[in-house]
């Protein structure tokens, strides 16, 4: 009899687990770790884990925002520039014996100023985002070229390089507490409020939504102001890592950020996706890099590990649909 | 008797969940104009898709024979190469290519070198709209065209290829009156030709004058047969298709009309294509309380494109709308809904609801602001509200987490209208409410309409089905070349009165 209930609620327990979005990349998650672990249980050192999450959380912190902006079913294509954008206007700003904490919100706010911009054009032209944003990408990046002339703002104020240096207990940088931080935002907004309801309905249906009463316009405007202020934001902290402000930094960022979203269950038709699978997105691609090096392969792969994940991940969401789908059939019979 | 062209014998066809068609056999003599008739979901549609090879052979059970030889379609290619031709309900012609270049799409003529042989493609076109006696310029381009034009040029495409069997699929859906009388006696041009026809309608005035006979089907089954030498009875062949008697279909229930609710002057709407023409030209008429008011008119007649742009979803040229007494300037959406109008859009698919999303979430979308604080959302007060509503329209579906996709067509009507209830509706414009609905929801609906009626919300109707539209509503307006043609009380209205307004004559 209890082994029948257990039965039961494990039926049900796996059950809810499916019909979650980001239950495929947690299983392959875990599955992938647990593989490089038994190869090199250097993986799961303290140590390492600090170092996964600490590169993730560059990554981390545009995620959330492209994860709203590919749930309109939009596209973002600028973010690696305005990254670069935001390290440079910041580095520009300290350097010239602006405080740290000044620049630093300058410099997002440039990056807030720039997704305004791309959200205006989108939300008035009518132009797909994907030409925009790409238009936006070289724009932004020649602006950043322009100022710089292509010499990075070195050195920096040790004020602003010490920043990404704080640490948490000794040994967890601030840049991971932050982009969890603002991943938890970002999914609480996302599934609790109005706005993020917003969000889902506009990439599900944008004319049913706009019946429904939903300001397209602004809601998409938000979506992309937000984005390139996270983008911004990013580069920024990325600069204090450094210790320098880069104008070649970000380049095919954009890319990654996708990516990572697109392994985490986020619809590239609009409509589907969640914060929390896109960050397990992003965390897992940081997993691969750095299982690679620990598994001695050479890092030259990386790139073509991510293409086969990417598109296995989207095969398995796929199958997982069907799957849910033939479920829901049967309840209706 | 002669031996029937084409013989379809006991087709069942399921799809997961429902049976579409059941058992349906029926044959087709040469020379013959047959019509197929039946509701919305009878199973037409399924049958044509399998006689021109949509569904393959395989995917259902029974057979199919031309002449005597049995036919196992693989594909619609197969289907055509047997002497099978179909005419779809939407025109699928490529707008921006020329006459010539759709009639022979896919099958142009080539030259030795292997390019496509143009004067071969100009004279083949122009031989195939000889047929129909039609005279169209071959290079102009479809887009130029009136819809008639192009349902003929679909024609000329079909005839191509030399059938022996025409489908068409409501082929007059799209044409005005005069159009549909050209069409017929192309038709019976084509006759003469040795073609013999299939004809699905449910316009019973044209199939009474074109067709030899009728195959009635409803939920997927044969039900009767009628064939114009013993001459067609309206009323039994409209009971056979809703399978019910006529009068329990639309329930009365007592009501009081109350004051004016809302009131447009002088409306101005732009056409939904054609640049620089008005659709709506000059349109002034008002609604009240507990008001049940018909919009009619021919298809093309700027029915919905009126309805959009009262409730804002689009710009209106000009003309001055009043609301509750008031004057608004610039309607949208979400103006409208927050001072209490609701809007349920004519393509339930294309706007109707998100289809990313479960009932319960597609229910609310309209009342986010009501049921959160501060922005975020109250779990409480939406499950709340939400339950009420799928059992007060008993919705179908295990709960109300299932995803809105899978549920039937009038489930997904049903929450649709839940959306509306649930804000502070003062006028509901229905837009087609029943289209593609099977016949028992159909009836739940009417119920609602006629229950909110009585609460005092004016409701204002679109519907391509007369008959329909004749029992529910307590006024019409009949629409035509952009403005009222003519308002009717009902007591004078019925289908021929409505008719003769909507096509001007």
């Amino acid at each position: 009899m209890e082994s029948q209930g257990e039965k039961k609620r494990f039926g049900r327990l796996s059950q809810w687990f499916l019909r979650k979005q980001e239950s495929s990349v947690i299983l392959v998650l875990i599955l992938y770790c647990v593989i490089v672990t038994i190869v090199n249980p250097v993986f799961i050192s303290a140590n390492n884990v600090v170092n996964i999450l600490r590169s993730t959380g560059f990554t981390l912190i545009v995620v959330v925002g492209m994860t709203l902006v590919l749930i309109t079913a939009g596209l973002d294509l600028s973010v690696g520039s305005v990254f670069a954008m935001g390290s440079i206007v910041c580095g520009i700003c300290c350097t010239a014996g602006i405080s740290v904490w000044l620049s630093m919100l300058i410099g997002t706010g440039v990056g807030l100023l720039f997704g305004m911009t791309i959200g205006f054009t989108i939300v008035k032209t009518g132009i797909p985002p994907l030409m925009i944003t790409l238009g936006m990408q070289y724009i932004g990046r020649g602006m950043v070229s322009a100022i710089t002339k292509g010499v990075p703002v070195y050195p920096l104020p040790d004020g602003f390089t010490s920043l990404e240096k704080i640490s948490l207990f000794g040994i967890i940088p601030i840049i991971v507490p932050v982009s969890i931080l603002i991943a938890v935002a970002g999914h609480i907004v996302l599934s609790r409020t109005t706005f993020g309801r917003s969000v889902y309905a506009i990439g599900g249906n944008q004319e049913a939504a706009k019946i429904s009463g939903i300001n397209i316009d602004r809601t998409k405007m938000i979506v992309y102001s937000l984005t390139s202020a996270l983008a911004a934001f990013s580069g920024i902290m990325m600069a204090s890592r450094l210790g320098s402000a880069e104008p070649s930094t970000g380049t095919g960022f954009e890319m990654k950020v996708i990516c990572a979203c697109i392994i985490g269950g986020t619809s590239s038709f609009g409509g589907t996706g969640t914060v929390l699978g896109a960050a397990l997105g992003a965390v897992f691609m940081e997993v691969i890099t750095n299982s690679l090096t620990l598994m001695k392969i050479s890092v030259y792969w990386q790139n073509l590990f991510f293409g086969v994940i990417l598109i296995a991940a989207v095969l398995l969401d796929q199958y997982k649909r069907a799957l849910m789908m033939r479920q829901s059939v049967k309840v209706k019979e | 008797m002669q031996n029937p062209i084409l013989t379809v014998s006991h087709i069942t066809k399921r799809f997961t969940g429902t049976t579409a068609l059941d058992n349906v056999s029926l044959e087709l003599y040469p020379q013959e104009i047959l019509a197929v008739m039946g509701e919305n979901g009878a199973g037409k549609s399924t049958l044509m898709k399998i006689l021109s090879g949509i569904y393959p052979y395989g995917s259902y059970d029974g057979e199919i024979k031309i002449q005597d030889t049995l036919c196992r379609f693989k594909s619609p290619a197969y289907s055509e190469a047997a002497g099978i031709a179909m005419i779809y309900q939407e025109l699928n012609l490529e707008l921006d290519l020329t006459v010539a270049e759709n009639i022979l799409l896919g099958r142009y003529p080539k030259t030795k070198m292997g390019l496509i042989n143009w004067e071969q493609v100009y004279q083949d076109a122009g031989a195939a709209l000889e047929r129909l006696q039609v005279k169209i310029d071959v290079h102009a381009p479809v887009r130029s065209l009136s819809p008639s034009m192009q349902q003929l040029v679909s024609i000329a495409r079909a005839l191509y290829c030399n059938p022996k069997i025409l489908i068409l699929d409501e082929p007059t859906s799209v044409l005005t009156e005069k159009e549909t009388e050209t069409l017929m006696q192309i038709l019976h041009g084509l006759q003469k030709q040795n073609i013999a026809c299939i004809y699905i309608s449910h316009k019973l005035d044209e199939v009474f004058k074109l067709c030899d006979r009728m195959v009635i089907l409803r939920d997927g089954k044969w039900i009767s047969e009628y064939s114009k030498s013993q001459g067609y009875q309206s009323t039994r062949i409209i009971e056979d298709m809703i399978g019910r008697r006529l009068d329990v279909m639309y329930p009365k229930t007592k009501k009081k009309i109350g004051e004016e609710i809302m009131r447009i002057e002088h409306f101005c709407v732009q056409h939904p294509f054609a640049y620089g023409k008005h659709i709506i030209e000059d349109v002034s008429f008002s609604v009240r309380k507990g008001e049940i008011l018909g919009l009619a008119g021919l298809v093309g007649a700027g029915r919905s494109e009126l309805v959009s742009a009262i409730y804002g979803l689009t710009d209106s040229i000009g003309g001055t709308l009043y609301f509750d007494g008031k004057k608004i300037t610039h309607p949208t959406p979400e103006r409208s809904i927050r001072m209490g109008m609701g809007f349920l859009s004519e393509d339930r698919k294309k706007n109707g609801f998100v289809w990313t999303m479960d009932i319960e979430q597609n229910m609310t979308l309209a009342i986010l602001k009501e049921i959160s604080q501060g922005g975020f959302i109250n779990q409480s007060r939406e499950d709340k509200i939400s339950d009420e509503y799928f059992d007060r329209l008993r919705i179908k579906a295990p709960d109300k987490k299932t995803l809105i996709t899978s549920l039937s067509g009038g489930n997904q009507q049903k929450v649709i209208i839940a959306k509306w209830l649930m804000t502070k509706l003062k006028l509901l414009i229905l837009d087609e409410p029943t289209r593609g609905i099977d016949v028992g929801t159909k009836a739940e609906i009417y119920k609602l309409i006629n229950d909110l009626a009585a609460q005092g919300i004016a409701v204002i109707m679109i519907s391509s089905e007369l008959p329909e539209l004749i029992a529910m509503c307590d006024r019409f307006i009949v629409l035509g070349k952009g403005v009222v043609q003519a308002e009717l009380s009902k007591k004078d209205a019925d289908e021929v009165s409505i008719m003769r307004a909507a096509s001007c004559t």
